[in-house]
């Protein structure tokens, strides 16, 4: 199939689009002048957007009650992971009821499609998304979050629960 | 009415010793067996129509009929290892005549051309042990073990092996383990004892009541002592009885004999104002009878295995209106969970399945659906096992729930006895 | 020779196999559930899962057991079979831990298999579990999860059967049976890790591989094991970050199903961490001032060239010498001594024994005294090309004399087979120039007091080569991965010194990435 274009008297003579362009701008600069409370813009980042606690942004890597990551290292996120961003380097627990604990959990921010397959993934509840979705960084290595940054860092917020405790969940019913 | 073949003298004391053994009779049929023709001995054994005495009610003669000629060493090894819940007859057949077991051993032996055999004895039968050492002990003394015996140029050494107490070590290859000096469990068959059995040899293994007929079958003939029993079950047989009756103990009765005048005449009935409510007719694995099945039911192999349950080693268990069930399956789930070997899984994990989800009901933490995964799962342990004790697990579980059904359904949903009306906290704690 | 149909398909088995030998036979092992029945060892038959249904029995058997007999035949596909392999799998179950998020097996576990193929149900046991013990220490090299155990005694046989070391036993009974050590007899014989392997599940977990990767993140490719001269077939397991550990390959002619603890550990050496990276030039002398130039690897051998040429020019070709260990393939043996022996021409090539005392020396069931992959290749080698007269005292008396300057090396690809690596080394700086070719770095040659350059070689996975092991049986062996691309072979080596055109052989798949995430695109049929 091929399209025909017919040049019609409108697409010849530039003016009309133009005008009818710029009335449309104008239009809408005097409306939110004068009405100011309904203009669907924001003057980030003096304000920001309020998103439901359930939007999915930063990963966070909960904790137990004794502040020791919940994770053990069993590799399904990374597995799961579209964009191979998660990288966890396994290690020998001394308790032999834990066994199995990570030493290091990089997630490479800037590759992280935030598709949430990790927190699916997840057999154990280790891993949440969190509200958080301003990310800025000077470097490119601030983009890569450690466990320090995923489980400890101070300006969590939001919501997102990062202790869980295992009898809780039960009593939760999950 | 009791018939005492075997166990005539048991009474006397003077029969536990050699002089009053002899002196009763005692060691005659053995010259008259060396004087015989090994086959003719073998024959009059099989024409006899002796059967297993320790459960598996095998025809004996045909089980000596295995033994490949082949000219290797072989082996007899006799079967004390009486741990069947509720059996006690070897026991005391052992207590009151051990001569009669080593007479009938020898006897065998010969016929069987052995010349080295064992006694498997029981761990905890220390005080028959020692009975029946001293026994061998005079009996060699007495020339009539050893070489040479009475001067037919027959050589015979017989020893006694004490087990370490495991239930599973009654098994014939477990048995043959353990004498080997190996962990108690049972070998994988094929190939069967008669053909690899001790030390990888040709081996008989006999319980001690099978072992000791072998004297009167050749005293009184195949014919005399087919005078007794039925067609298919022929002869005697000494049951032990225990539970909720007036006389427990061991009787010998001919095979045949009906179960509910056995327990009215011989045991002396019940406990006055207690009424019949099950009987467990062979040794804790056979399924139990109710008293209308017990009623109808004689003492031979082929009338309980026609009612669904067997004869076994012929331990009869009475159990009166005043007990529940769940209680009874219970001690029952607990031993088979205690004893299996751990070798086979459906036996080692399903054992302990049962063992706990009767355990949850006693404890008044029973689910709706316990009754019906019980008989699933004992359902699935049946005959998926080398040897036969998740069989023997399984089958009194399927009979007492599926018997008994009511009583497990209310222990479920009331967390107490319908019988005693006992609850959890009364219960006895397994663990 | 009976035959037998086995699901309606016909087949012919010597006469007293089993149905399992005939189900292996046909290459169906996978097509039915088995736990302890392992090929090399005595039958346990306590698994209870493979189950059949025999044409005329009530009563389902177990396939390892049972004889097949002259017209048998043969089902396990039965409703009644799939119901008890299904009950089987449950008593597995119901005492099994289900940590299979931090099980090393998970991805190669037997239970996960057949539950997948026969399971799928939802569990019925509301009861507790059996608590055992966990991370037992059995040994140096192997730790045990008596939870995990399916008590197949597969590992017990081994000991009990193959290494008649008898170290492990299953003690207690009942469900609470477990595998054990006695005391003061830790599993430490030679073949240890062996029984991690034929563990179904992850109840025996290698000390040296735990935690350290996931088995899905792993491709393995076939290769051989250089440890010593057996050369037992193995399965390499590496990723990109490089490779992980070996696992024996069934080779009934040379090493049937086991290897030794020992060649385990030859993957090392191939790891980047070992690697001699690029070639390095350095002039000998004083630590402080010593001048050390980097290269690729080609112009290192173009240096070691130049200093061949040298020699040749000044008439002088016999002042060249090889010197060649049991390490590299026979093509490899073949391309350098006839360059040496026609394009350079001298005949001083020499055979370096790495361990003399030992060299003859075997365990009686695979590993051998000779540590080198390929030491009868070497000898057929230069018998053919009839420098077998050799002998290293016509080295030694070269070296000190001084009428060999040039060394050539051929030097180890594992250097801890190599433990006179520093006195061989004090020998070679008599002469004046070393061409050291090695697949890992050295500290020891790094010092060196002359003239040297060292060129990084390929191992035994990243090329194509023969390699004859002690009773003459050639194998070859295909490129599994690169871990260092620029390597080259001793062949490579061999044309730049006679001044050919290279021929680069085509490195394989290099190290990389995965080409794309089969587990998220294939999601749901996980």
């Amino acid at each position: 199939m091929s399209l025909v274009h017919r040049q019609r008297a409108k697409d010849k003579w530039y003016l009309p689009g133009i005008f009818s362009g710029m009335g449309l701008t104008f239009r809408k600069m005097v409306k939110n002048l004068f009405n100011r409370e309904q203009m669907p813009t924001l003057n980030y980042p003096e304000q920001k957007f309020d998103y439901s606690p359930r939007f999915k942004g930063n990963h966070v890597l909960t904790v137990k009650k004794d502040g020791s990551l919940r994770c053990t290292a069993c590799m399904l996120c990374a597995t799961n992971c579209p964009a191979e961003c998660i990288r966890i380097t396994a290690a020998e627990h001394e308790d032999p009821t834990v066994e199995k604990y990570p030493i290091a959990y990089e997630i490479d921010i800037l590759r992280c499609v935030f598709c949430g397959f990790c927190e699916e993934a997840c057999p154990v509840d280790a891993i949440r998304m969190g509200p958080e979705w301003q990310t800025p960084g000077v470097n490119g290595s601030e983009f890569v979050y450690d466990i320090r940054h995923l489980a400890f860092r101070p300006q969590l917020k939001g919501g997102i629960v990062s202790v869980v405790d295992e009898q809780e969940r039960h009593k939760a019913g999950i | 009415m009791e018939s005492k073949i075997l166990s005539e003298h048991y009474d006397n004391p003077e029969f536990r010793g050699l002089a009053g053994y002899k002196r009763l009779g005692g060691y005659e049929m053995l010259a008259k067996a060396l004087k015989m023709d090994r086959q003719k001995i073998i024959d009059e054994v099989k024409a006899s129509g002796l059967r297993g005495r320790g459960g598996a009610g095998f025809p004996t003669g045909v089980k000596w009929g295995f033994l490949p000629n082949n000219g290797e060493p072989r082996y007899l090894l006799c079967n004390a290892d009486e741990s069947e819940p509720g059996t006690f007859k070897d026991r005391k057949m052992i207590e009151r005549a051990p001569h009669q077991l080593i007479e009938g051993m020898i006897i065998s032996a010969f016929a069987l051309g052995v010349h080295k055999s064992y006694v498997y004895m029981r761990g905890e039968y220390v005080g028959p042990g020692k009975i029946l050492r001293q026994a061998i002990d005079e009996a060699y003394a007495a020339g009539l073990l050893g070489k040479n015996i009475l001067g037919s140029g027959y050589d015979l050494d017989l020893d006694l092996y004490m087990g370490a107490g495991a239930y599973i070590c009654g098994e014939e290859t477990g048995m043959i383990s353990s004498l080997e000096g190996l962990k108690g469990q049972p070998k994988l068959k094929p190939p069967f004892p008669a053909v690899q059995g001790y030390l990888r040899k040709p081996t008989i293994v006999n319980n001690v009541e099978t072992l000791a007929a072998v004297v009167t079958i050749i005293r009184d003939g195949a014919a005399g002592y087919r005078k007794y029993g039925t067609e298919k079950s022929a002869g005697t047989k000494l049951f032990s009885v225990s539970g909720n009756i007036n006389k427990p103990g061991t009787y010998e009765v001919p095979l045949g004999y009906p179960l509910k005048d056995f327990i009215e005449n011989e045991c002396g009935g019940l406990k006055p104002g207690r009424k019949l409510k099950a009987v467990v007719p062979g040794g804790s694995s056979a399924p139990v009878l109710t008293v209308d099945e017990a009623n109808r039911a004689t003492l031979d192999y082929e009338s309980l295995a026609s009612l669904g349950s067997m004869l076994g080693s012929g331990a009869i268990i009475v159990i009166d209106d005043s007990n529940c069930m769940v209680d009874v399956l219970s001690t029952i789930t607990h031993f088979y969970w205690h004893e299996s070997c751990g070798q086979c899984t459906p036996c080692r994990e399903g054992t302990g399945w049962l063992h706990k989800i009767v355990d949850s009901i006693i404890h008044g933490q029973g689910n709706p659906g316990d009754v019906d995964l019980l008989v699933k799962v004992a359902d699935q342990m049946k005959g998926r096992t080398i040897c036969a004790l998740s069989d023997a697990a399984a089958l009194p579980v399927i009979s007492f729930v599926t018997k008994f059904r009511d009583e497990f359904e209310f222990f479920i949903k009331e967390g107490r006895s319908k019988v005693t009306g006992k609850g959890p906290t009364h219960a006895q704690m397994h663990h | 020779m009976p035959k037998c149909t086995i699901n309606g398909q016909e087949v012919e088995v010597k006469a007293g196999a089993t149905i399992m030998d005939a189900f292996y036979q046909l290459g169906m092992k996978e097509k039915i559930a088995h736990y302890c029945y392992h090929p090399s060892l005595s039958i346990a038959g306590v698994c209870r899962l493979c189950m059949v249904e025999i044409e005329g029995n009530p009563r389902l058997q177990i396939a390892c057991n049972t004889v097949v007999t002259e017209g048998m035949k043969v089902d396990n596909n039965s409703a009644k079979v799939n119901e008890a392999v299904k009950w089987g799998m449950d008593f597995h179950l119901i005492n099994h831990p289900l940590d299979c998020p931090i099980c090393d097996q998970a991805g190669e576990c037997g239970l996960q298999d057949q539950y997948m193929a026969y399971g799928k149900y939802e569990p019925e046991m509301a009861e507790r579990k059996v608590k055992k013990r966990k991370v037992v220490d059995l040994g140096p090299r192997v730790v045990l999860d008596s939870e995990r155990c399916v008590l197949c005694s597969r590992c017990v046989r081994f000991t009990e059967e193959v290494t008649k070391t008898n170290e492990l036993g299953i003690f207690n009974r009942g469900d609470r049976s477990e595998i054990g050590t006695f005391e003061d007899r830790p599993l430490d014989n030679h073949y240890s890790v062996n029984t991690v392997d034929i563990c179904p599940v992850g109840a025996l977990t290698s000390k040296d591989f735990r935690f350290r990767q996931r088995v899905w993140l792993l491709k393995n490719a076939e290769s051989i094991c250089t440890g010593c001269s057996t050369g037992c077939n193995v399965n390499v397991f590496f990723n990109k970050e490089g490779v992980f550990r070996l696992k024996p390959l069934y080779n009934e002619k040379v090493n049937g199903y086991w290897m030794c603890d020992t060649g385990r550990d030859t993957y090392k050496p191939i790891n980047r961490d070992a690697r001699l990276l690029d070639a390095r030039l350095s002039f000998g002398g004083d630590k402080a001032q010593a001048k050390v130039e980097y290269m690729i690897p080609l112009m290192g051998a173009k240096k070691a060239a130049e200093w061949v040429r040298e020699a040749k020019a000044a008439n002088n070709a016999k002042s060249v010498a090889l010197v060649l260990t049991g390490q590299y393939s026979s093509e490899e043996y073949e391309s350098i001594v006839s360059t040496f022996k026609a394009d350079v021409g001298t005949d001083q090539i020499f055979h370096w024994v790495n361990n003399p005392e030992s060299f003859e020396s075997f365990d009686g069931l695979l590993f051998r005294g000779d540590r080198n992959p390929n030491t009868k290749g070497l000898l057929q080698t230069l018998q053919k090309h009839g420098v077998m007269d050799n002998t290293w005292k016509d080295l030694v008396a070269g070296l000190e004399s001084g009428t060999i300057q040039t060394l050539v090396v051929a030097g180890p690809l594992d250097f801890s087979v190599f433990p006179d690596l520093q006195e061989k080394l004090a020998l070679f700086a008599k002469a004046k120039r070393l061409v050291w070719l090695s697949s890992g770095k050295s500290e020891l040659v790094d010092a060196s007091s002359i003239t040297t350059v060292q060129i990084p070689m390929r191992t035994h996975v990243e090329k194509h080569g023969t390699y004859v092991n002690h009773s003459g049986i050639a194998q070859s062996v295909k490129p599994a991965l690169s871990v260092v691309a620029k390597a080259m072979t001793l062949s490579e080596v061999a044309d730049v010194i006679a001044g050919r055109n290279v021929k680069r052989e085509e490195a394989s798949s290099p190290i990389g990435k995965r080409a794309q995430n089969e587990f998220t695109t294939q999601r749901g049929a996980l």
